[in-house]
């Protein structure tokens, strides 16, 4: 911005024109939207017909990879097995079940992300206030994200059975959303921390010279300067969380979700091959709905900051 | 607590400021300095990098200690001062926060002091327009000039109407015509709300066009080498620049910071320069 073109302050036309910015602002980012909303479905159909090429492709020639459709149904395949009913008999299709399925996951996942955004938020609170704790807590951070989770998962279902406080008994779904939290919680609390540590000096001595308590400085200043920060921190969070419900879904054997479904239809791949694809769209679906959770929250959080990139 | 400190804005009794002390790595910062500002004078501190005159400042500010030596603001430690929100500071950035509105930051003194939303609205509003900023109470301050941005701090740090403003090269970030006309800006300013300024700065004729006294500092160990008045009066504007006095003012500071003592044959010099 240059400093002479709008130095004079008296031009209060530029604060009129201000509203007429915004929605002007308001009908690009609709228009952009549009735009990527096309592009994205240009990229599924892309995906569609290389699917059905390369199919086509082996029935020629021989390709590296088994192109029958025991292995790689047609895309109508797929779809007309969303329809089928879930097991003989049954009134409710594929469908029905992979949309419950996924839909329960995203439950769990939600819980998982809420618990680990607390925790990761709580953890990046203590260790930029507390020198030590940063020093005592960071190491242990980084190293509960070294232990494979296949090894985790057994662990914490083992513990948490264990664990009965009053009418509040531990069951395999609060192991399934530890386990997500687990997860989540990492990136969150570095990126948290980062950001909490992004104040530059002048800014944490204009809050001194105001005679701010350390929990303003927090609050006004410390917070909203690791917007930045945390928002992509949550989106490898949210990731996470959904990757930590899945795979805990499947460790645990805990039923009702999309992992558990996954297996199961894929143990069924010999008589219905399209069945398992259908409960892999749920996964994606999974992780589409909390991408774009995040992504609105994103736009809501940044809100106010200068929009220096097009994320 | 006697009248006589409370009439100083700021006094200054032999303060030292040093570095890791008794270390090999030790740096005196400022060694021995004694200055007396009167209450409502506008001071500028002066001299190259490494002198102390930001140290100074900070030291004024509460915001590093002295290692020896009293140091009084407004009649009261610095501490108390800076809890007592006596001065109002401002930096070479803005430092102005982006998630709030311009209205907003100014606010931001004032929130921290638990004033009421009205109140601190009303409050805020009346400095913005002091500043001349009052159309952008409700810009955020990125879609700001450099310049405004500094009016905005500015009005920030006089948002709890300290007695006391302390500026830390605040038009340093600036282009030239910007900053003249921040400082004549500055000179109104002073003349509406009477207060005591301690001004840091790298130029001279920024410091001669503002003080009522130029302190000059020298570096290693930090000092004060000497303090040159400026006597253009309380009435200063664009031809006080092309004044004789002016330009002597200017020559006398020079002349400080190259070491020369008094400069009373600046004029001679101007020309030979």
């Amino acid at each position: 911005m240059t400093d002479t073109a709008i130095a004079d302050p008296h031009t209060s036309a530029d604060g009129a024109s201000v509203g007429a910015a915004r929605s002007r602002t308001f009908a690009r980012r609709a228009r952009n939207g549009g735009i990527s909303l096309l592009w994205a479905l240009a990229g599924v159909g892309l995906v569609i017909v290389m699917w059905e090429l390369v199919k086509a492709l082996g029935n020629v020639i021989p390709l590296p990879l088994n192109t029958s459709d025991m292995t790689m149904p047609h895309v109508w395949t797929m779809f007309a097995a969303m329809g089928e009913p879930e097991v003989r008999g049954s009134e409710n299709t594929v469908l029905d079940a992979v949309i419950a399925a996924t839909f329960r996951s995203l439950l769990l996942a939600f819980g998982g992300f809420l618990i680990g955004v607390a925790v990761g938020l709580l953890l990046a609170v203590i260790m930029q206030r507390f020198l030590f704790a940063e020093r005592g807590l960071l190491p242990f951070v980084i190293a509960s994200q070294t232990v494979p989770l296949i090894a985790l998962a057994p662990l914490i279902v083992g513990i948490g059975n264990q664990i009965e406080i009053g009418p509040i008994k531990w069951t395999t779904t609060y192991s399934v959303m530890f386990i997500a939290a687990y997860l989540a919680f990492f990136p969150l609390s570095v990126g948290a921390l980062r950001g909490l540590q992004a104040p530059t000096p002048t800014s944490l001595e204009l809050m001194r010279s105001y005679a701010a308590t350390p929990n303003q400085t927090v609050r006004k200043l410390r917070f909203p300067s690791s917007i930045p920060y945390i928002v992509p921190a949550l989106k490898v969070s949210a990731a996470a969380s959904v990757v930590g419900t899945v795979v805990a879904e499947i460790s645990t054997g805990v039923r009702g979700g999309i992992g558990r479904l996954l297996i199961e239809y894929a143990r069924q791949i010999t008589s219905q091959p399209a069945k398992v694809y259908v409960a892999v769209f749920g996964a994606i679906a999974l992780g589409l709905v909390v991408a774009a959770l995040v992504t609105a929250l994103d736009v809501y959080l940044t809100r106010n900051l200068p929009k220096e990139k097009s994320a | 607590m006697s009248t006589a400190t409370t009439e100083h804005a700021v006094h200054a009794d032999g303060i030292w400021k040093i570095f890791n002390e008794g270390q090999s790595n030790e740096v005196t910062a400022l060694q021995d300095v004694h200055l007396t500002v009167e209450s409502g004078e506008f001071i500028s501190l002066i001299g190259p990098s490494g002198c102390g005159k930001s140290t100074l400042l900070r030291v004024i500010a509460d915001l590093t200690d002295a290692t020896r030596g009293d140091m009084r603001v407004a009649g009261h430690t610095p501490h108390e001062a800076r809890e007592q929100q006596l001065y109002g500071m401002a930096f070479q950035q803005a430092a102005l926060f982006d998630w709030r509105t311009v209205r907003r930051n100014v606010e931001l003194p004032l929130e921290l002091q638990g004033w009421d939303k009205a109140k601190r609205k009303a409050r805020a509003l009346e400095l913005l327009d002091m500043v001349q900023l009052a159309d952008f109470a409700e810009h955020r301050p990125w879609e700001l000039s450099g310049g405004m941005q500094q009016r905005v701090a500015i009005a920030r740090s006089l948002a709890v109407d300290p007695t006391i403003l302390l500026m830390d090269e605040p038009f340093g970030a600036l282009d030239e015509m910007t900053r003249e006309r921040m400082q004549n800006e500055l000179l109104r300013i002073r003349k509406e709300t009477g207060k005591s300024i301690v001004f840091v700065t790298h130029s001279i004729p920024e410091a001669v066009y503002l003080s009522d006294r130029v302190v000059v500092m020298s570096p290693r160990p930090g000092r004060i080498t000497d303090i040159v008045d400026v006597p253009l009066g309380d009435d200063r504007d664009e031809d006080t620049r092309e004044a004789d006095a002016f330009f002597d003012a200017v020559t006398a500071v020079r002349e400080a910071l190259r070491g020369r003592v008094g400069g009373s044959d600046a004029r001679a010099k101007v020309g030979e320069v």
